[in-house]
């Protein structure tokens, strides 16, 4: 009975004592991770966008030049970043997409021309995949795949495919090989958004 | 025996843990190296060696996790119930562990992002639990900070060969910078960052370190 006493005691205080010091490390990294977090979604939004930014910009900078450049636009319930360029340069309007991964969520913004007609930009910066596979859908690389990708196939239907190999098509990308179940994925969460943001212009 | 090392007798006459100390590092990290000898906690050493940095911080986790945890299982052992112990083991691993993603997620972002859920499966890693089950319950705290380390530069530096030929190999870069006059007439070898390059690169590393080493003793009889 005394052992089991203080078996139990001795439980109850090495988990106090873990979880103060995790609580502490928390609350303390806690600033830099919410300010990492949001120079992540802003950096996000003007990668989608196309807006060019400096390779080494700090959070500050890129807060900075989200605030010169982009517009927040509520569109039906769904909140849109507008891009107007000052130069002769078409623009762009950007929207949220998100939905399970392999691993985790993945979550990122999706960059349409202002007629919704083809995707400008794709960034995703949240994804838990796996290094290597899954997660080389943050590379540039495949990112620019979807540039001039069109939204609708060719009955007009809105979604796109990600696929490798088989026919090519003006609405399909090629995925990538070893990370069959991530493109699939990607694929069902982007094609959510198209439609949504494409029922919402109707 | 456990009194004797308590009182670091090995230690008094030549300092800090000599001779004991030094057999534990050696032990560690080359004669019963975790990865290549005792082939434990491969599922990481696979997962994300396919790239150099990426192992580098994964090694660095590893060494701060292993002795971290066996500083604190070994300051604890005299008091912590037999039959709670592997419990109390994973709680304080899990702490360590923890302690290091948030750090890299507050301080390096962009290496949290790359390594993704990795860097929390150090939990499972049976070379931390190994250690602290096998030599932190055992031996005293200076020993047990020495055999932490010995096996986590033993794992690191596995791990960074590892990583160095796999991205060297199958992206023709080390440390995502071109090299020049290779980089130019190699053409990257995209299996050697899929799975299968990493089956290949760890089996050659154990085959290369076990023949080194030579049989064991007792299998020469």
């Amino acid at each position: 009975m005394k052992g089991s006493v203080y078996t139990l005691v001795y439980a109850a205080v090495l988990g106090t004592v873990c979880a103060l010091v995790l609580t502490f490390a928390a609350s303390f990294t806690a600033p830099y991770k919410r300010a990492n977090a949001e120079a992540e979604e802003v950096k996000n939004i003007l990668l989608a966008l196309n807006v060019s930014i400096p390779a080494k910009a700090s959070s500050e900078e890129l807060v900075k030049i989200y605030k010169e450049n982009v517009q927040e636009q509520q569109r039906g319930g769904i909140t849109t970043y507008v891009y107007t360029p000052s130069d002769n340069n078409d623009g762009a309007i950007a929207m949220r997409f998100a939905g399970p991964g392999l691993w985790g969520p993945i979550k990122g913004f999706l960059a349409l021309d202002p007629k919704i007609t083809k995707i400008q930009g794709i960034t995703f910066y949240e994804q838990e995949e796996t290094p290597g596979l899954g997660g080389e859908i943050v590379k540039p690389s495949f990112r620019d795949k979807f540039v001039g990708l069109l939204i609708r196939d060719q009955d007009r239907n809105p979604g796109i495919i990600i696929k490798s190999g088989g026919e090519a098509a003006a609405n399909k990308v090629d995925g990538i090989s070893g990370a069959t179940m991530t493109c699939d994925k990607v694929q069902q969460m982007l094609n959510e958004a198209i439609k949504s943001i494409v029922e919402e212009k109707q | 025996m456990a009194d004797k090392q308590l009182a670091c007798a090995t230690c008094e006459p030549k300092g800090l843990c000599r001779g004991k100390g030094l057999q534990t590092l050696k032990e560690g990290a080359w004669a019963n190296n975790p990865l290549a000898i005792q082939v434990l906690g491969i599922c990481s050493a696979l997962a994300v060696t396919n790239r150099l940095e990426n192992s580098l911080v994964m090694g660095a986790a590893l060494i701060f996790v292993c002795v971290g945890s066996n500083l604190i299982v070994s300051l604890l052992r005299k008091h912590t119930p037999h039959r709670i112990r592997m419990i109390a083991e994973v709680a304080i691993i899990a702490t360590f562990v923890i302690l290091f993603d948030q750090f890299l997620k507050a301080f390096y972002w962009d290496m949290s992002k790359q390594l993704g859920p990795y860097v929390g499966l150090i939990i499972t890693n049976c070379i931390v639990m190994g250690r602290a089950e096998a030599f932190a319950l055992q031996n005293p705290p200076v020993l047990s900070i020495v055999d932490g380390l010995a096996n986590g530069i033993g794992y690191a530096v596995v791990l960074a060969i590892i990583g160095f030929f796999r991205e060297l190999l199958g992206t023709g870069e080390i440390l995502g910078r071109t090299i020049p006059a290779f980089s130019e007439w190699y053409t990257p070898n995209q299996l050697m960052i899929l799975a299968p390059g990493a089956f290949f690169a760890l089996g050659i590393v154990i085959g290369i370190f076990n023949f080194i080493k030579g049989p064991e003793p007792e299998e020469n009889k």
